[in-house]
């Protein structure tokens, strides 16, 4: 029995404050990560690979041990106030993490003090680095679209439009996600696209009641498309509209998949989408695959088949590994190591929240 | 979006003094800009040697991070380099953790996890610790004992502490006195000398190394060219320890105490004239002389040579770098070269170059890495030839750039020869 929470092998993800900075990115607001410095380092330097090509407002709060230990809320405002005087920013998003979760910060209070002295809209996340990104991504979204969402737009539905939700370079295979999803859409017919984090802006959010509909293309997009549909009654569907191109990267052929037993480890709605386009072109096969998909992210039970599971711990991906006798296991290059001895076929899919890699190795970091 | 970027001239900077330096330029007083040499110094952690990194200077350890996840995300870069792919752990604290200090209890069990994974016993395990212990104010002496009597190894406490980088012991110092906490009270050899201040060595071409063999020293000790656990507790014999870096300064003040080592300090210059004099002092101290003669010559020559093909352009200079910002313009400018830039962090140390520089360059502009207005600064308002530093290429991306933030440390008179080398090499 492995101690809690030990990881000997696989290195932490991309934490709920890279999340959070990464919906807000492009965005233009000001971005403060609350935080001794630390945390806005790994954001910027590692977690968002927009940061060496496209200047965004992200600033850490700069709190030193006596900030914390009393408190002080409003000197943080204090510094907020000063820049947003030399700054134009739309609103401003304070992103948590370990430090005022630790010291239990009010949130609630912290955005109204805030709002009330900067005069601008102010959104908080509570996110705390003990969650992985995709809680930040969804607590980001939530908050965005239930601030900015405007219902005067409510009743003015543009046709042939949809919104899609869930694409940062987090979970993507490339910086070129959102415009590859805007062209394939566009393409089948969908006249207006807005992927919500990549390439929108604030103005889109606040139009969200004018999509016909959303596509969700991760599981962290799920509650803030169910917030849209229950206030706007915009219907929502999951899919990964890139999963053709991701299919075409795994170098599987439709006679390779018979009888055998495979692992898909990704965030969920990839993952099931993959299982979908491998078990489609193995229709015709006498032995047909068995897939079971794995995440170490949001398992949502309504897109979850039987088997479907969610990894938490190092020693449950062992085991998992281990017990599975699976033939072939996609995932993520950087379980590879993890899984030991594994005599099967291990495929790569690169999912950047996890080794910080897309797939091809762009350079996108700053730190190397 | 923005208006100006926040900037001050040498001579203003000068004018205002130690004792009254702009609160644009105080850390604690902003928001800090997620800038390039930022990123790398207020996230200790973070790149280069921050604390992980630092830790494992110890041969054959390795390093168990208690943290939550956000703390060890970057840690899979240094994963990334040859020799540390094999060292880091990760006791991941949830949200709970954060709150009752539950992590505490686990840390000796994980720490035996640990020992008992690997085919060889590491020499020492350093527990890394960050803010969330920071703010519970955890008594890390107390649970490294109680690990180390549950695993049999050595275990030692290295303080990631973002929150302290100001303090009085910020960081990047307690990790410096962790890594030599390990040596134990030896019989001095006389012939023995310990370099304190980097993780990494000097170049192989400092002269630091021949002026020390010229005074009868036979074996130069450094943290990062001991091989093995049995060479770095060779430490323990050092006559003395010179100190190149003013953060090793606490490790080195331990030393003095546990071990009776004396120490003595030299600083990075590039400043050829104020590193002879160094040498002449530091050869006075211990009672020897050095001949220097020729690696001032063949500085002062590179320099030169630099001069007569280039011409007196015009440098910017950042802080992401080994080299102290001002001291660097400084030389630069008595060189006969223009500094309209500076991007540094500044604190009173810096004064001592301040002060020349406001003579003989007043108008050099001083740009704070820390500002949130760098989001506006334009590079095509500068008339920059060469920038010097990681953070200034990122300002200047199109402008010919000499990062001299490799890792082996330059030194010295070679230091000088080196960067003009560098800077030939970036105009050529």
């Amino acid at each position: 029995m492995s101690v809690k929470g030990l990881h000997k092998i696989i290195y932490p993800f991309a934490p709920d404050q890279s999340g959070a900075a990464a919906v807000l990115y492009e965005l233009g607001c000001m971005i403060i990560i609350c935080d001794a410095g630390g945390c806005a380092g790994n954001v910027c330097g590692f977690d968002e690979p927009r940061w060496l090509r496209t200047k965004s407002a992200v600033f850490s709060a700069g709190l030193r041990d006596m900030d914390a230990i009393l408190g002080r809320d409003d000197l943080m405002i204090e510094k907020i106030v000063r820049a947003s005087d030399k700054i134009d920013a739309k609103f401003v998003a304070i992103i948590g993490t370990p430090v005022p979760a630790t010291i239990a910060t009010d949130y609630k209070a912290l955005r109204r003090m805030a709002e009330k002295r900067i005069g601008l809209p102010v959104i908080t996340v509570d996110s705390n680095g003990a969650l992985w990104y995709d809680s930040g991504i969804e607590k980001t979204y939530l908050e965005c679209f239930s601030r900015f969402a405007s219902d005067a737009a409510a009743g003015e539905v543009i046709p042939r439009s949809a919104g899609v939700i869930g694409v940062t370079p987090l979970d993507s295979d490339s910086l070129t996600a959102g415009k590859r999803i805007t062209d394939d859409l566009t393409a089948s017919g969908t006249e207006k696209v807005i992927c919500y984090g990549a390439g929108s802006s604030f103005e889109d959010f606040a139009d969200a009641a004018r999509m016909e509909k959303n596509i969700v293309v991760a599981a962290s997009g799920l509650k803030a498309a169910r917030y849209l549909r229950d206030r706007f009654g915009t219907p929502y569907e999951c899919s990964d509209p890139l999963i053709e191109d991701i299919r075409r990267g795994i170098p599987l052929s439709t006679e390779d998949l018979e009888g055998k037993k495979i692992l898909i480890i990704h965030q969920q709605v990839r993952a099931n989408a993959l299982r979908e386009v491998l078990l489609k072109e193995a229709a015709g096969l006498r032995d047909k695959p068995q897939i079971t998909a794995a995440t170490w992210f949001m398992l949502d039970d309504e897109l979850s088949e039987d088997g479907d599971l969610r990894i938490r711990e190092e020693s449950d991906f062992f085991e998992l590994i281990g017990n599975g006798s699976w033939d072939i296991i996609i995932a993520d290059g950087s379980f590879r190591r993890a899984a030991g001895d594994f005599g099967g076929k291990f495929i790569d899919l690169p999912h950047f929240a996890v080794s910080g890699h897309f797939a091809g190795e762009e350079s996108v970091r700053f730190y190397t | 979006m923005i208006r100006e970027p926040y900037s001050i001239s040498i001579r203003e900077l000068n004018e205002a003094g130690a004792d009254n330096i702009p609160q644009e330029l105080i850390p604690a007083t902003q928001l800090i800009y997620s800038s390039p040499a930022t990123l790398a110094f207020n996230s200790p952690g973070a790149t280069g040697f921050g604390v992980k990194r630092a830790g494992l200077a110890v041969p054959d350890s390795v390093m168990l991070l208690v943290a939550p996840g956000c703390c060890g995300r970057n840690t899979k870069l240094l994963s990334e380099i040859q020799g540390y792919e094999d060292r880091f752990f990760f006791l991941l604290m949830d949200e709970s953790d954060i709150v009752n200090g539950d992590h505490l209890a686990r840390v000796p069990d994980a720490v035996r996890e640990v020992v008992d994974y690997l085919d060889v016993k590491p020499s020492v395990v350093m527990i890394c610790a960050t803010c969330v212990d920071a703010l519970l104010g955890t008594d890390w002496d107390r649970v490294c004992r109680k690990a180390e009597e549950i695993s049999g190894v050595p275990v030692r406490p290295c303080y990631m502490y973002a929150l302290t980088r100001e303090g009085r012991k910020p960081p990047m110092v307690l990790v410096r006195k962790a890594v030599y906490s390990l040596l134990e009270p030896a019989r001095r050899d006389p012939r023995t000398v310990n370099i304190l201040g980097y993780f990494s060595p000097l170049t192989d071409d400092c002269e630091l190394y021949d002026l020390l063999r010229q005074a009868g020293v036979r074996k130069i000790n450094e943290i990062s060219r001991c091989g093995d656990y049995e060479s770095y507790l060779g430490m323990s014999k050092a006559n003395f320890n010179i100190v190149l870096n003013h953060e090793a300064r606490t490790a080195a003040d331990d030393l003095a105490k546990r071990l009776n080592i004396p120490y003595l300090e030299l600083t990075r210059l590039y400043q050829t004239d104020k590193i002879a004099n160094q040498y002449n002092a530091f050869a006075g101290s211990i009672g020897a002389s050095f001949d220097d003669s020729v690696y001032r010559e063949r500085a002062e020559r590179t320099v030169s040579e630099f001069r007569d093909r280039f011409g007196s352009i015009s440098i910017t200079v950042g802080e992401m770098l080994n080299a102290n910002a001002f001291e660097l313009s400084l030389a630069l400018v008595k060189y006969g070269f223009r500094v309209p830039e500076i991007y540094s962090n500044v604190s009173r140390e810096d004064y001592v170059y301040i002060r020349h520089l406001a003579e003989i360059s007043p108008e050099t502009r001083l740009f704070t890495n820390l500002s949130p207005t760098m989001l506006c600064y334009d590079c095509s308002r500068s008339d920059a030839d060469l920038t010097i530093g990681k953070d200034a290429e990122y300002y200047h991306p199109d402008c010919p750039n000499v990062p001299w933030n490799e890792e082996k440390q330059p030194f010295g008179y070679s230091g000088v020869t080196k960067l003009f080398e560098k800077m030939t090499e970036a105009l050529a």
